[in-house]
């Protein structure tokens, strides 16, 4: 079931194409990453989910009902990536009053906020001001604030950066547990590695568009080079016949080689056999998301602001 | 609704509960008092008491005649002189004197008005005008004598004058001496608070943007009540330090009312309960309560969206606010023509055009309504400050709405127009 159905979404400023014919869909409980460079369209297309921006054109549909901004706050938990809090205010206040934004009552956010802050450590901030905060302290309690009334769909826009590896895991650890709790997440960021670690579905977005959108294992599939990585006692002295990979190099004492079109790994091992090889390992190497990120948005200017629209 | 209340409870109590609040409120009608009992203190101490030597060349200024005066009029001493013959010019510095007055040759049914007062020093007005009523004062006497005019036909010339009294028969309540004082109190006040709560409101705005927490609340409500609700804190907050004062004076007043006895404080309170008797005390109120929030309302959602739409830099906001405090300006310029001239043009003009309507029209509510203001000049500037600070709160809204997540380059106003008619 789908929490998330976006129907060609369109969002065009005056001097840029934003978001242009967009649609997705997420499943509920998916951890989904939202992949794209800089300026590509994802926090404009976050702030339409948000209802912060509306669309120009097309349809958001949550929880499978057309998407009200103003009903469907409660459902929502948003971090933005340029982090805010009022600075002189009192943190157990402010996570006080932000929660009732949302539309909890007072004694219900008081126990959740009661909650959240001792099993992430934090009772002993409730008199202190966020300026008295060190930046990582703040992201926690940004964290909190964003998931405190349990929203079905939390989007976290860059929710690590500037943590340190120790607070990293908490937040990640309670992510997980977010989701296992039936919570949808989706999750903005140009950090591969977090991508791959995390998410089980992505979207890329470049230059307001959707290019490559599915689970991360079906994507490394549909972008494998058939790449592998052989280990070996020693090398076969020479290569003769007919040889169904090509070397690509070598790297920490293993083999790269690329198996040409038509042979399948067993070939390679078996002509390897003959050649009297001993091998040690066969791995295949699947590319990264960076790689595949890389090799999708290269070539694109960085910077597209000044696009006519009209055309 | 309910989220609008949490707005403005929370920009009501934070600001509410600041110590600058808590200083402000005492201390303004403080320095209030001591701008008025000290300006005056001064510009008594700053009179000189001048010692004048006189050089009489019209033989009409006797020194029998100087003392007799200068034993009246203690401000200062004039002392004839005789320069020695020869000698151009007295040096009546080195005698002691501070000024050096020559009278030359005069005929009394002509009189002169270039009579030289020489010092080296300049004083002001406020001490050479009492040396000329001086010397007026001698040149009555002297015209007297050469008229033989006895002090029984002097005192009738002195005593015997024909007066006004002006009165409005449509309101024979309003006095316009204290109209007068109580309307410039009123508009002064109105200007103060536009300026600096709406200044408060700009900076708050700009305070959310900056610190990026504008995101996050525009997630939750809708931009525009984001707006409303610190508009409307802001303006609690105003009404708060304002009852505060009243209840400051209230106290004051009662509490000299039972203990004063000396004759000064008799005479304030005379003075008080006169202004009481003589203006409508609950019209001007409620006049004043509704003009400060309409007035308030209209200025402060524009100077929301100004703060909205700059990044962090005060002087870009000083910059584009500027045009919006010279309307205030220009209305306190108005309100001082509307005051002497209550039932003029620029009075009618002022109190009728919504940017300045809040302080010219505050300005001539105590002269009386409907005597000088009538009932339907009343009404109309009411209805169009109400059409005036809703169409500027939606105005502002739109451009807020865009702003409050805009970073870079600061707009121009014709910008900022644009952003207004954008589609959401």
């Amino acid at each position: 079931m789908a929490i998330l159905e976006l129907h060609n979404l369109k969002k065009y400023f005056a001097t840029q194409k934003a978001v242009d014919d967009i649609s997705l869909s997420i499943e509920k409980g998916s951890i989904y990453g939202l992949l794209g460079p800089n300026g590509a369209g994802k926090t404009t297309l976050i702030r339409m989910i948000t209802g912060i921006f509306f669309p120009d054109e097309g349809d958001i549909f949550l929880d499978e009902k057309k998407f009200d901004p103003l009903k469907d706050v409660g459902k929502i938990g948003y971090m933005p990536e340029e982090r805010g809090l009022y600075k002189k205010m009192k943190i157990g206040e402010q996570a006080l009053y932000l929660a009732q934004l949302k539309g909890l009552s007072r004694s219900e956010a008081m126990e959740k906020i009661k909650q959240w802050f001792v099993k992430l450590e934090m009772q002993s901030w409730w008199n202190k001001k966020v300026e008295d905060l060190s930046k990582g302290m703040s992201q926690k309690l940004q964290f909190v604030i964003t998931v405190l009334h349990e929203p079905k769909l939390i989007i976290l826009d860059e929710p690590f950066s500037g943590l340190d590896p120790v607070n990293s895991n908490l937040i990640k650890d309670e992510i997980f547990q977010l989701s296992q709790r039936g919570s949808t997440i989706i999750f903005s960021t140009h950090r591969m590695e977090q991508v791959e670690e995390i998410c089980d579905h992505i979207a890329l977005v470049n230059k307001g568009k959707k290019i490559l959108d599915g689970t991360v294992k079906k994507i490394k599939q549909d972008f494998k080079e058939n790449l592998f990585s052989i280990g070996m006692e020693q090398l076969p002295l020479s290569m003769n016949g007919d040889v169904p990979f090509e070397m690509i190099g070598t790297k920490d004492h293993h083999s790269i080689v690329r198996i040409k079109d038509g042979s399948k790994p067993n070939d390679v091992l078996k002509y390897l056999i003959q050649q009297g090889a001993t091998i040690n390992s066969f791995n295949e190497i699947l590319p990264s998301l960076n790689d595949i990120f890389i090799r999708l948005v290269e070539g694109t200017p960085a910077a597209r602001q000044f696009q006519n629209v009209e055309s | 609704m309910h989220k609008i209340l949490l707005i403005i409870k929370r920009e009501y109590l934070t600001r509410v509960r600041k110590r600058t609040f808590i200083i402000a409120t005492l201390l303004f009608p403080l320095l209030y008092m001591g701008l008025i009992f000290g300006t005056g203190y001064i510009a008594e101490k700053s009179r000189a008491n001048l010692h004048v030597a006189v050089a009489d060349s019209s033989g009409y200024f006797t020194k029998a005649l100087l003392d007799k005066q200068n034993a009246l009029d203690n401000s200062s001493t004039l002392t004839l002189v005789e320069p020695k013959p020869g000698e151009k010019t007295f040096n009546y510095d080195s005698a002691g004197f501070d000024a050096f007055l020559i009278i030359p040759a005069l005929d009394w049914q002509k009189g002169n008005n270039e009579i030289k007062l020489e010092a080296k020093k300049s004083y002001g007005p406020g001490s050479t005008s009492l040396i000329e009523a001086k010397l007026n004062r001698m040149w009555d006497e002297i015209k007297n004598d050469s008229l033989k005019i006895d002090a029984t036909k002097q005192r009738i010339l002195l005593s015997s004058r024909l007066g006004i009294h002006f009165m409005n028969i449509t309101d024979p309540k309003a006095d316009a001496k204290y109209a007068n004082s109580i309307g410039l109190a009123c508009g002064f006040l109105i200007y103060f608070i536009i300026l600096i709560y709406g200044s408060q409101v700009m900076m708050g705005v700009m305070e959310e943007k900056t610190n990026r927490i504008a995101e996050i609340i525009v997630s939750s409500v809708k931009p525009f009540q984001m707006m409303l609700g610190k508009i409307m804190g802001i303006a609690l907050v105003a009404l708060t330090q304002f009852l505060l004062w009243i209840a400051f004076v209230f106290i004051i007043y009662n509490v000299t009312k039972v203990s004063g006895s000396a004759g000064g404080v008799n005479s304030l309170i005379g003075s008080v309960q006169q202004i009481f008797t003589s203006i409508n005390i609950p019209m001007v109120l409620f006049c004043f309560a509704f003009y400060f929030l309409a007035g308030f309302f209209f200025y402060s959602s524009i100077y929301g969206a100004i703060g909205s739409a700059v990044n962090e830099d005060v002087r870009e906001a000083q910059s584009l606010s500027f045009p919006i405090t010279m309307l205030i300006i220009i209305s306190i310029f108005m309100m001082t023509t509307a005051i002497n001239d209550p039932t003029g043009p620029v009075a009618f003009w002022g109190s009728i055009i919504p940017f300045s309507s809040p302080i010219v029209m505050m300005a001539r509510i105590p002269y009386g309504v409907p005597g000088t203001v009538p009932w339907w000049q009343l009404g109309l500037s009411m209805a169009l400050l109400i059409g005036g600070f809703i169409f500027t709160t939606w105005f502002a809204g739109k451009i807020y709405r865009t702003g409050i997540l805009m970073y870079g380059k600061k707009p121009s106003w014709k910008e900022l127009i644009k952003w207004a008619f954008w589609k959401s």
